[in-house]
């Protein structure tokens, strides 16, 4: 490969200042869509186990509009689509205070909250119904039940695959880069402008995407560890 | 965790091995019977898929009718052109991964860039302007503090932009349709882009007379066609193909095709401009 590597353009420059605006921006924005699919994940998880049609309904109308369509599509529908609805006012008042970081949070927390709904679901259906029908026989009310009993044991069985999930809502935060949000991949990017080693600026934004990858991994199997319930989850000793 | 560690070693060490072996282009194309070129879809005239669905436009003319007789004479033999799409991002990793062999699309020859890639003459020349609503008080780049300012990222003017006009709020699209969208809800005030793109732009435009390109340029954007650092025999050859061109007025007839009066986008040549790309063969 005729490529000479100057991997100086790295720390030199404004790059390591970009990097580390890029990682905030991609932290900021993986955070706050991370807590919103989480609340809409158990919200619409465990609606769709509840034994009400409607709600169940409208639960599963959520999981399947939202999964099945690409994350870009519902980028540019919050960003160009949700946009022109609002009161002109409001919209002149986003353009100028970050619409790209907040349409972005929104896309992909909405999406993920629909994936991590199954997520959820899949460990609520884990768990023995006779449990649920235990604990209404105790005199909870179904709000009761879940909340107590249900969710509980439920956020413990799905560490795993919402470890997973988690994984993939950061990764797929870089796809805000197409409405203009300047999250890590971008600042990647913007570094190849500026010193034309795009080879160099990717091996960087891979090597952070994958250090933070792994220090979440490596705190959610000690989070699964402490929680785990003694006899309820058979598994290997992690590690 | 420590075999994760040692993969990612291997990777790292994987990428930083690979041999910097110089391959004679020239010998590949020889070999091979093919140029490949590195070119836009969405660029018009430069290069786009036009309405009949072939890959068209200015530059590919410029490489097919000047370029490639040159190369055929240099190795003998008649070769075909493929083309392969580039965008700005990865067009230099594809030249120097050997996937691509010329360029050839929108970029501008930067003294950056030249440190990782060789460019031909400089076949086309625009600058940096803006594109407005019409009736908008963004008449030039001294009327940009404040307002909201789309680009393209990875492009020369996003880059001068922020160095120069910090007070303009930036946001950058990666491709043109999305930016041209933002301008056209109102998310941006302007669309900086190379004057030649935006004129393509606003005549593609729905409604055309609603949208004006203003400003000087406020950056210049010589064209050129890039190669793999240090292929002078290949570099040769593409040169003289575009001097050739110049020389014998082909150049002029097939800028005339694409930006003359009945061309795609009517953009007539400037005697600035003509004395600019004629200087370079000595003129």
């Amino acid at each position: 490969m005729n490529y000479t590597f100057k991997w100086s353009v790295l720390w030199t420059g404004q790059s390591g200042q970009w990097l580390l605006q890029g990682l905030i921006t991609t932290l900021e924005l993986s955070a706050i869509a991370w807590v919103l699919a989480v609340v809409l994940g158990i919200l619409s998880g465990a609606l769709r186990t509840v034994p009400f049609r409607p709600l169940r309904w409208a639960a599963t109308f959520y999981v399947e509009f939202f999964r099945n369509v690409p994350l870009l599509v519902w980028m540019f529908f919050w960003y160009f689509g949700v946009t022109p609805l609002l009161p002109r006012g409001t919209q002149d008042w986003l353009f100028n205070h970050g619409l790209e970081f907040w349409a972005g949070t929104i896309a992909l927390g909405v999406y993920h909250g629909a994936r991590m709904s199954e997520v959820i679901r899949s460990g609520i259906s884990a768990i023995p119904r006779t449990q649920f029908e235990a604990s209404l026989a105790m005199g909870l009310t179904t709000l009761q039940a879940y909340r107590l009993v249900i969710l509980p044991v439920a956020l413990r069985l799905i560490v795993p695959p919402g470890t997973s999930e988690s994984l993939n809502l950061l990764k797929n935060s870089s796809v805000a880069l197409t409405i203009s949000v300047a999250e890590l991949t971008f600042q990647t990017r913007q570094i190849e402008t500026y010193t034309a080693k795009a080879i160099e600026a990717f091996t960087a934004g891979t090597l952070i995407y994958l250090v933070l990858c792994l220090s979440i991994s490596t705190i959610m199997a000690r989070v699964e560890r402490h929680y785990a319930i003694p006899g309820l989850i058979s598994r290997a000793q992690a590690g | 965790m420590k075999r994760t560690f040692a993969l990612v070693l291997v990777l790292a060490v994987a990428l930083m091995a690979t041999p910097a072996l110089a391959q004679d282009t020239l010998e590949k194309i020889k070999s091979s019977g093919t140029l490949v070129i590195g070119t836009r879809t969405g660029s018009p005239p430069f290069a786009y898929v036009n309405r009949d669905n072939q890959w068209v436009g200015f530059t590919i003319d410029l490489v097919e009718m000047l370029v490639k007789p040159e190369i055929e004479k240099a190795v003998g033999k008649p070769i075909k052109v493929e083309k392969k799409e580039s965008t700005p991002p990865t067009r230099i990793p594809l030249l120097s991964s050997n996937a691509v062999d010329l360029i050839a699309g929108t970029m501008t020859d930067t003294p950056q860039r030249r440190e990782s890639v060789d460019f031909s003459l400089t076949f086309f020349y625009t600058g940096a302007q803006f594109m407005v609503k019409k009736g908008s008080p963004i008449k030039g780049v001294n009327d940009i503090a404040g307002k909201r300012i789309a680009s393209q990222q990875g492009s020369t003017n996003a880059k001068i932009l922020r160095e120069k006009y910090p007070q303009a709020q930036l946001r950058e699209f990666p491709d043109q349709p999305a930016a041209f969208q933002a301008l056209l809800q109102g998310q941006v005030d302007a669309y900086t882009n190379d004057g030649i793109q935006l004129y393509g732009l606003k005549a593609k435009a729905p409604k055309p007379d609603e949208w004006d390109v203003v400003g000087d340029f406020y950056s210049e954007e010589p064209y050129g066609m890039a190669m793999r650092k240090g292929d002078a025999k290949f570099k040769a050859v593409v040169d003289a193909g575009l001097k050739n061109g110049f020389e014998s007025g082909k150049y002029f007839e097939i800028y005339e095709k694409w930006f003359g009066p009945k061309g795609e986008l009517p953009y007539p040549i400037t005697p600035q401009v003509k004395a600019y790309l004629l200087k370079q063969i000595g003129k």
